[in-house]
């Protein structure tokens, strides 16, 4: 039974699409464990829907249509290609999302820790798999901005309570903890540490351009 | 060409199934997905695209978050989704406008990551999640729910209102719209909240923070 859940903020910022590529990805995995917020992220999507329903429309020319209809039929081949040139991180994705972790690159930092970085994604200083074997502890650490950690498999505890599989757990910036993995079993987690640059990601970063071109 | 007309009142074409509380969607947008679905409905096709890419193209706009050209190209993008994906709508567990409303939200995030040339090559069905309305309840909320909703939506303060409409509408996070805004992040954070408080008890019981 999962106790810990995204808050309604960033369960709303997901919902529309508002949320960092790597913050995305672990609320979408902890979707996978909790029909709870599966039901309110439907919710959350109606309500956007309901406003997508109310705006003002704006007209479009008739020759979209046309073009739209000459297109009907390249669709699926377009879908081919498309599954075919998969990212690396497309694919790290995909088998986080599978379970498939034994496929990923781990590397050994104590004799109870291995960790699995998953590679740059942008809205994320770090992106990555822990697993701490049974009983085993991460050296105590603080944070420079905020991280967001899922458990996967296991469990863990540290000064603020346990935490189980599908339990999804946010840490402010500058909160110190030392998780100790429960007994029982391995404990894995995965974890994403905002990018300290967060008011200048992909939205802001993409704008500006645009103003440019817009300009000239 | 596109028939314009015979749609009703725009945002409203589905008042009665709003009010079912169970059952098989009936309102008319549903059809056309369906038929589009089951017989390759060309004319179903043009109805859904007359009534909808309007919204798509007012949605791309939002916030000048796309130039109209990008927008046309989403618009176009949207609606092959449409044609492609209709056989994977199912009109007992979504209105046809959410579905279409996650399409128009997933073209667009991935229309922004090619614009922006993100290092990281993602598609939002990456890291999106697909509902599948396996939720007993989840119909029944989503129907019974939508009309309350509207109505309440419009008494929301307009400072509540114009932030879910930055989030939803723009696809600004949080913090961007506290930027744009002049506003401090907590809140925005807590504007949001006290709006979906207000919506949440038509929504479900189970909001607890
Ligand atoms: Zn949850």
């Amino acid at each position: 039974m999962v106790k810990h859940h995204p808050d309604t903020n960033t369960l709303l910022e997901f919902a529309a699409s508002a949320l960092p590529a790597a913050q995305s990805v672990v609320v979408s995995t902890h979707l996978q464990f909790c029909s709870e917020c599966r039901q309110r992220l439907s919710q959350l999507e109606s309500l956007g829907a309901t406003m997508f329903e109310d705006a003002e429309p704006v007209d479009i020319n008739p020759s979209l249509f046309d073009n739209v209809l000459a297109r009907l039929d390249e669709v699926q081949e377009d879908r081919a290609a498309n599954d075919a040139n998969a990212s690396p991180m497309s694919w790290t994705v995909k088998q986080i999302r599978k379970g498939n972790l034994d496929e990923l690159q781990w590397k050994k930092v104590t004799r109870s820790l291995r960790i699995a970085d998953l590679g740059d994604i942008d809205g994320a200083a770090e992106f990555s798999l822990y697993h701490i074997a049974e009983g085993g502890r991460i050296p105590q650490h603080n944070h420079s901005g905020t991280e967001m950690t899922l458990v996967l498999q296991g469990g863990f505890s540290d000064e603020t309570g346990s935490y189980h599989a599908g339990d999804f757990i946010t840490r402010e910036a500058g909160d110190i903890h030392a998780p100790t993995a429960l007994p029982g079993g391995d404990c894995i987690c995965l974890a994403v540490l905002e990018s300290p640059l967060r008011f200048t990601h992909w939205h802001h970063r993409w704008l500006s351009p645009l103003l440019q071109l817009r300009a000239g | 060409m596109v028939d314009k007309q015979g749609e009703g009142a725009r945002g409203q074409p589905a008042t009665s199934a709003w009010s079912v509380p169970t059952g098989r969607r009936t309102d008319e947008w549903s059809q056309c997905v369906v038929r589009i679905a089951e017989h390759r409905d060309r004319a179903a096709f043009a109805k859904f695209f007359s009534h909808f890419a309007p919204l798509i193209k007012a949605f791309a706009l939002s916030g000048s978050s796309l130039s109209a050209a990008h927008a046309d190209e989403l618009v176009q993008e949207v609606m092959l989704k449409v044609w492609q994906k209709a056989a994977g709508f199912n009109p007992e567990k979504a209105a046809a406008s959410t579905w279409v409303y996650t399409i128009a939200r997933n073209c667009r995030t991935d229309m922004f990551r090619r614009l922006q040339k993100f290092d990281t090559q993602l598609e939002a069905e990456d890291i999106g999640f697909e509902l599948e309305g396996d939720e007993p309840t989840m119909a029944l909320h989503a129907s019974r729910g939508a009309v309350r909703v509207r109505e309440l939506m419009s008494d929301l303060p307009q400072d509540q209102a114009q932030i879910l409409a930055k989030v939803y509408m723009e696809g600004k996070s949080h913090s961007e719209t506290a930027a744009e805004l002049g506003l401090p992040l907590g809140t925005v954070k807590s504007r949001v909240r006290l709006a979906i408080q207000k919506l949440q008890v038509f929504m479900d019981a189970g909001w607890e923070e």
